[in-house]
């Protein structure tokens, strides 16, 4: 096994090009556990912390741009953003601990196609754009189509995510991201909800609902945010985004949570995030 | 005055920052490293076992089977287990050694260069087995076609040490009850999760003793157990420990030190003299040691409209796992403490153990009370609420009292304080008062309750637990202290003692037990501690006995030891074998007997938050009053109270081994869940009463263990109380909480 640490993307995509059965990594947190219960290795282990580009976030022309390498920490720190769009600072905050957190990536995060991923419903909710290296150029897709299944993405394997672009949030949004775990900190979620609401005055104009964990990837739940869209968030509403955000489910039955338990608790945690999404967007993070 | 004090421990500075010695970090440059390789077959019997493949690759030494172990048995209470499964062993032992009866069964040690090498050793090891039935659970066990684990124990099914208590007259107590509670619990196991799993060192010292360094929690016992498998004397093995990092019971059986042993000896016998260290990942020793026993609980309870309990019927079935290891005495507890500290003037109780395919049940801290108390803490606390009595009035009404007999129809011994204690707590937590508000709780910083849904409760509970060994064991203590000085007193004072330090602080304790003593100030009291060869037997680290038991050994050789120095003997040496009033085993047919000779008592009052929308339970405030009879250091007793109270959360919340067809499944602490940080209880105030024990050093109980017993049941009562619901197995789990609060519709 090698390691490379290429500090352009030229390079990068040089070096996946020329080695089969290659894999790029950010801050390790996934890649070096899966190692040591016992996963392949792979042949050379690309580092992409040393490509700037990878490693800058930046706000302009109405987007912010997030390198796919970079630190959740620095999200979670950047005030910025973070007012902007709190529900996605929530769920990368959320990511292993603090320690990690220093070199956990939304990159990595995705790319490691865990149903689970803290950082990825709420970056759904946000429409968030996933910028890909290919070995021709670069292409962007959603970031909804990047994962097909636990552990799986339609990356290509010699391309990897540059960048992520997020549009700023259209005034009176906000966003929130809930996540039910058994203890406080240091473990997966067993259901995570993100939701991000558009108000005018007290009626909701624009919804998105995804949830995290109960599905083989993350999922949208368009009933949920059908029955949102021009209500005012009423009792009624409220059930009914509950009763759309259970029957959207499809999760395994495993340690931490039954399938009973992830179904009901989605509906839960959809309608709480609910709550704290229209709060923000009427008064601010 | 020492005692009383709280001085900075010792091994405070070293453990913070990291200097201290573990097990695990004191290996020798040229240390050979040693892998024990389990069974992976929960029941199967070794048809072959071929080393050659093993031997043959690079920078492996040797390999240890059966073939090599003298004799062939071990265990702490019984010699029922093999120390090495194989085909070709001495035939010394009554256990049959070919078999295989749980997944972490060893059968080879496999001695390399490195611990790569070692590693790739034991994967090379080509062994045949014939599968046997798996036992994987109680049921299983006691299915009339089940083969039996143990024939050699002459009985004809897997439950064995059966135990009863025949008291009053059980008919007129249920005619005289007007109303009855009766319930099943199912108790969980529980991995004691220290911080470090075990690991040591071997090696032939300068006088030829096979020598293991390692962690333990009685090093005389440790040795007997080491001496017996390998043929030798005592006096031929040595142990000696290192600092230990936790025990809580999961370090008083054999893990790695027969392996090690076995293999210094056969080594040495090779020519092959250098050490050979051994430790276990997280996952070996999850897998490769015992647990607090899964069981389960029958109790039926009869009261008067008044609340005075009239009859008591309680069947007690603990999962042994494979071997005994201390399950038997486990048992004992459980049998005692099922009926609580309660005045019961009928009772009919049955328990026995049955072995099953799966990992041994053993000792943890509360030794079987937590067990027995959930039952019958439950079964009050639903009397309560079907009388609508003050679940602490309810208690007060049938507490014991000095002069009362216990459930063993002997009187308690002298010292019963479980009414004080009981009306301590209730007055220090307010208990007949409204609760206090407290924040709403957010037990994730993005998962803040949902007003609406969160309820509140409190709940309560109290029990017993002995203090030292029961049901007839020689009890004993040992020390040794050497006064020294040049005028008319000792300036100085070495103190020889074998008593472990796990973690709970007993090192600095005995010192200062030794300072009040022998009038020497504390830093002039030098401690030598826990190698069988410069000291005596300790017994063990366990059953809340080692405050109360090293106190009087040290009390007794200061004595002797001033007697010296008024003889003018310098140094002046005092020895002190120490042994409280017999004990004894109960009455197979009636359960009678005097089984302990002090008891600590304890009392819990708990408040919970619970979200009846995720099942998240949050533990608000907890008052744990003890009766300790003296607080040697007031500090340290407080870490004990929050570390049991911590340890006892884990148990009743979120702690779930699973245990599937006779294997671990979640041998990692990334799925079996202790307490974070974030997690434990928001308040632990812990109530300190000091009534002194008639026969305690300084009047000093016990305390190590009471803070874990009652915890579960306060809690569930709590939840009770803020729900509705009553759960008869836990853990609480947010899955388990959510499908028992839909069920009753909530």
């Amino acid at each position: 096994m090698k390691y490379a640490a290429p500090t352009t993307v030229d390079e990068a995509r040089s070096l996946l090009a020329d080695n089969p059965g290659s894999r790029v990594f950010a801050g390790a947190t996934d890649l070096i556990p899966q190692m040591r219960s016992g996963r392949p290795e792979p042949a050379v282990l690309v580092d992409l912390k040393r490509i700037d580009q990878l490693m800058a976030v930046s706000h302009g022309e109405g987007k912010w741009t997030i390198g796919a390498a970079t630190p959740t920490a620095d999200l979670t720190r950047n005030g910025a953003f973070s007012g902007m769009f709190p529900g996605i600072s929530e769920g990368a905050g959320l990511i292993g601990s603090d320690q990690i957190q220093n070199r956990s990536s939304l990159g990595g995060n995705l790319c490691n196609g865990s149903p689970a991923a803290d950082s990825v419903p709420a970056l759904i909710a946000a429409d968030a754009r996933a910028v890909i290296a290919s070995s021709d150029g670069t292409r962007t897709v959603a970031v909804a189509e990047v994962v097909t299944g636990p552990g799986q993405t339609s990356l290509a394997d010699d391309e990897f995510i540059v960048e992520f672009e997020i549009d700023d949030a259209p005034a009176n949004t906000g966003d929130a991201y809930l996540r039910m775990i058994p203890r406080t900190e240091m473990d997966i979620a067993v259901v995570g909800a993100a939701v991000r609401l558009t108000m005018d005055g007290d009626t909701v104009t624009d919804a998105s609902v995804v949830l995290g964990a109960v599905a083989p990837t993350a999922v949208r739940v368009p009933d949920a945010e059908a029955a949102l869209v021009g209500s005012r968030l009423d009792d009624d509403t409220l059930a009914a985004v509950s009763a759309a955000a259970s029957a959207a489910c499809n999760p395994i039955d495993d340690k931490r949570g039954t399938i009973e338990y992830r179904t009901q608790v989605a509906g839960v945690l959809a309608k709480r995030a609910a709550v704290i999404a229209a709060d923000r967007a009427q008064n601010g993070a | 005055m020492s005692i009383g004090q709280s001085p900075v421990r010792q091994d405070a500075a070293p453990k913070a920052d990291g200097s201290i010695q573990y097990a695990g970090d004191a290996v020798p440059d040229n240390a050979l490293h040693a892998v024990i390789v389990f069974s992976g077959r929960p029941h199967a019997r070794m048809v072959s076992m071929s080393t050659d493949a093993a031997r043959a690759i690079a920078g492996v030494v040797d390999v240890i089977t059966a073939a090599d172990v003298p004799v062939n048995e071990y265990g702490l209470t019984m010699l029922d287990q093999p120390a090495l499964v194989g085909v070709d062993h001495t035939g010394v032992a009554a256990v049959d050694g070919a078999i295989s009866r749980w997944e972490a069964d060893q059968i080879a040690v496999v001695i390399g260069e490195s611990r790569a090498a070692a590693g790739a050793g034991a994967a090379a090891l080509d062994v045949d087995w014939e599968d046997l039935p798996i036992l994987g659970t109680i049921d299983d066990a006691l299915a009339p076609d089940a083969p039996l684990l143990h024939p050699e124990n002459g009985l004809p099914t897997n439950a064995y040490h059966p135990l009863k208590i025949r008291r009053g007259d059980l008919e007129a107590g249920w005619a005289d009850a007007e109303v009855v509670i009766e319930g099943t619990y199912t108790v969980p196991h529980q991995e004691h999760a220290y911080l470090q799993p075990e690991a040591g060192t071997a090696y032939i010292d300068d006088e030829g003793r096979v020598t293991i360094e390692g962690g333990g929690q009685w090093t005389t016992e440790d040795r007997e157990q080491v001496a017996h498998v390998l043929g030798l004397p005592d006096e031929r093995v040595r142990i000696v420990y290192k600092a230990i990092g936790g025990a809580f019971g999961g370090k008083e059986d054999m893990s790695i030190q027969i392996a090690l042993g076995l293999a210094a000896m056969r080594l040495a016998e090779r020519g092959e003299r250098r050490p050979i260290h051994c430790r276990w990942s997280r996952e070996e020793s999850i897998v490769g040691h015992h647990k607090r026993h899964r069981g389960r609980i029958h109790l039926r309870l009869g009261a008067t409209n008044e609340g005075i309990i009239t009859a008591l019927e309680a069947d007690v079935t603990l999962d042994a796992g494979a071997y005994n290891y201390t399950s038997n005495k486990v048992l004992g507890n459980a049998h005692l403490t099922v009926s609580g500290a309660y005045r019961v003037p009928n009772a009919r109780i049955d328990s026995r153990a049955v072995y099953t395919t799966t990992v041994p049940g053993g000792a943890f801290r509360g030794f079987g009370g937590p067990q027995g108390a959930f039952a019958i803490e439950t079964t009050m606390n639903k009397l309560a609420a079907a009388l609508d009595i003050d679940p602490v009035k309810l208690r007060l009404l049938n507490a014991v009292v000095d002069g009362d007999e216990g459930i063993t129809q002997a009187v308690l011994p002298e010292g019963v304080t479980a009414v004080e204690v009981i009306t301590a707590c209730a007055g220090r937590a307010a208990f007949n008062e409204p609760m206090a508000d407290v924040e709403p709780f957010a037990p994730i910083a993005t998962l803040p309750p949902e007003p609406t849904v969160t309820r509140r409760g409190r709940g309560f509970a109290t029990s017993l637990k002995n203090v030292g060994f029961s049901f007839g064991f020689p009890e004993r203590c040992e020390a040794e202290i050497h006064l020294h000085g040049d005028g008319d007193e000792p300036t100085s004072a070495d103190l020889f003692h074998g008593g472990a330090e796990v973690g709970q602080g007993n090192h600095l304790a005995m010192r200062q037990m030794t300072a009040e003593v022998t009038g020497v100030t504390l830093d002039r009291i030098r401690g030598h501690f826990s190698d069988t060869a410069t000291s005596g037997d300790p017994g063990s680290a366990s059953a809340s006995r080692l405050t109360f038991m090293s106190g009087n050994s040290i009390l007794g050789a200061a004595e002797e030891a001033e007697k010296a120095w008024r003889d003018g003997q310098r140094p002046a040496i005092g020895r002190f074998r120490y042994t409280p009033p017999p004990t004894e085993s109960l009455d197979e047919e009636t359960g009678e007997g005097q089984p302990n000779f002090c008891y600590g008592y304890m009392a819990q009052a708990v408040e919970v938050t619970v979200d009846t929308g995720t099942g998240h339970i949050r533990v608000d405030r907890v008052t744990s009053t003890h009766d300790v009879g003296r607080a040697i250091n007031p500090r340290m007793l407080r870490g004990q109270v929050e570390g049991a109270v911590v340890q006892a959360h884990g148990y009743v919340l979120s702690e779930d081994l699973q245990v599937s067809d006779g294997f671990i499944t979640n041998p990692r602490l990334s799925a079996y869940l202790i307490p974070g940080i974030g997690d434990i209880p928001t308040e632990v105030d812990s109530q300190i009463l000091e009534l002194a024990d008639p026969l305690g050093p300084f009047g000093a109980r016990g305390v190590a263990e009471m803070p874990f017993i009652t915890y579960a049941p306060a809690v569930i009562a709590a939840v009770h109380d803020a729900t509705g619901v009553w759960f008869d197995e836990f853990p609480l789990t947010p899955s388990r909480v959510v499908a028992g609060l839909r069920n009753a519709g909530i």
